[in-house]
């Protein structure tokens, strides 16, 4: 149903709408600078998407209702589809999110028919022909490596990265534009980093949830038992320089719970962690205050060791 | 309830709670199909779905197979105030690997939806629905500083700097079951 993959190239150019999220612009800003600055760079064209909102994340509309959850789903899509673009976003939730409505919308005509009437009181209608990417499809597939690799000024030798894809990066593939070869085990991830210079290798918990989520805020000892086994493996089969991954959810769990174990005593480690954008924005040489300037566990030493080689 | 031996954990018998609530039975199931859980009775209870959760791997009572055999049985009561569905990441292993495409998620959600109806609602999704409703996003409208400190505007591009757009969003809220639900005001 969902077949067309080819994203919207007006003359020629690559353009998308700039789907942000919630935890993005109001926990991780930095993570949204850093798209700013390099998909222009890559001579990807960002469109604000102005009035946009929550995807709606799965806590709020999912868990009320489907129409209803479609409804604020295809608000957001139909601003991408007036403009004739597709939305991207660097948020795991966000897309699973807005790709599962879409694929209901798209399989169910009574879900998509309710939405379009709720639509119609704010004069919208959604076609279902928008979607959303995925930053790092669009990194992979529509800008590629090679491009990637040009576009570089410090090259990754000699680092070893632990990548986190994140859930919502992966699975229900029948709802999702791109898709792994095979889903249990990602590799492109692992190739946009191979891609900067460094090592990403297989690990045994890399498909692993992080616990984040859901799973955090209804019981967050159970969340850490999760992330803490995920980073003991890290560090115990690759002993990794740093954690990249494509999920600003996976991002805030990694990166704050870590340093929660530590103060705990239940962690002897420290491990930095960085979204893949924001790696690419340190690469290409943006100012790493502005593209990687929050975290909880300190990330000066490594990005030190990208700037100064 | 079998009876516990000395030292030994009370079970929960799910067959003698289902004799008991038989007539209970096809009304649950019937709820939760309704709410989305369209593939329900496919379940043969293979457990693949609890192979890849991470619910079920950090020790959550009603994880996705248990949580289908339940309702299948009719159950509804015991699962009203456990907190196992609101713990659901979403992330769709399950879906990925059921080979009758029951789609597990579909079963967790619908049982938050059926959970809503009774007011059986965590706090911070009462919440999280508030922030949608108010600002058009579902996190503390904190990090404006954060924003500024990184060379962004305190405001993204979203509705909570477009009036109208947050109007469109509230307009769209009120036309939905979020509305006759009454779960937060949504007066303006």
């Amino acid at each position: 149903m969902i077949a067309e993959t080819e994203s919207v190239k007006g003359e020629n150019k690559l353009k998308f709408g700039l789907f942000l999220g919630c935890n993005i612009p109001f926990n991780r800003p930095d993570v949204e600078q850093a798209m700013r600055k390099i998909f222009p760079a890559l001579g990807v064209e960002i469109d604000d998407l102005k009035g946009q909102s929550c995807c709606p994340t799965w806590g709020t509309m999912p868990s009320i209702d489907i129409v209803a959850w479609c409804a604020v789903a295809a608000r957001n899509l139909c601003l991408g589809e007036e403009k004739g673009i597709d939305l991207m976003t660097a948020c795991n939730s966000c897309y699973g999110s807005l790709n599962e409505a879409r694929h209901k919308m798209l399989t169910n005509p009574e879900i998509h028919k309710s939405v379009n009437e709720i639509l119609a009181k704010i004069g919208k209608k959604y076609e279902g022909k928008s979607k959303c990417r995925h930053v790092a499809w669009v990194l992979y597939k529509d800008v590629g490596l090679e491009k990637i690799k040009e576009s570089i000024k410090y090259t990754l030798d000699d680092i070893t990265i632990a990548v986190q894809p994140g859930c919502h990066f992966l699975w229900p593939s029948n709802v999702y534009p791109d898709k792994e070869e095979d889903p249990f085990n990602p590799k492109v991830l692992r190739e946009l980093c191979e891609a900067l210079g460094a090592e990403a290798p297989y690990y045994s918990k890399l498909v692993d949830c992080c616990g984040m989520g859901a799973l955090r805020s209804t019981d967050p000892e159970k969340s850490f038992t999760l992330v803490k086994e995920k980073l003991e493996c890290i560090k115990d089969e690759l002993d990794a320089d740093m954690i990249v991954t494509t999920c600003s959810s996976c991002l805030i769990q990694l990166d704050d719970a870590q340093e929660r174990l530590r103060k705990e005593g239940k962690l002897n480690f420290s491990i930095p962690v960085l979204h893949y954008v924001q790696l690419l924005a340190l690469c290409m040489g943006f100012d790493p205050g502005q593209v990687a300037g929050i975290s909880v566990t300190p990330r000066d030493e490594i990005i030190n060791r990208i700037i100064k080689g | 309830m079998i009876e516990p031996e000395e030292g030994v954990p009370t079970v929960l018998n799910l067959s003698e709670i289902a004799e008991r609530e038989k007539e209970e039975e096809e009304k649950v199931v019937e709820i939760v199909r309704e709410f989305g859980a369209e593939n329900l009775i496919y379940c043969m209870q293979c457990g693949s779905c609890a192979a890849v959760c991470p619910l079920a791997r950090v020790g959550f009572e009603w994880y996705n197979k248990k949580l289908i055999k339940a309702l299948l049985l009719g159950l509804k009561e015991e699962l009203l105030d456990d907190p196992t569905p609101w713990a659901c990441v979403a992330c769709n292993r399950c879906t990925e690997v059921c080979p009758r495409l029951v789609s597990p998620f579909e079963v967790m959600f619908a049982v938050r939806r059926m959970m809503v109806e009774e007011f059986a609602i965590p706090t911070l999704a009462i919440e999280g629905l508030r922030a949608l409703y108010e600002y058009g996003h579902a996190v503390y409208m904190t990090g404006r500083e954060a924003r500024k400190k990184v060379g962004l505007p305190e405001k993204p591009p979203s509705t909570d700097s477009d009036e109208q757009a947050l109007k469109d969003l509230k307009t769209i809220l009120k036309n939905t079951k979020l509305a006759e639900l009454g779960l937060i005001p949504m007066n303006d």
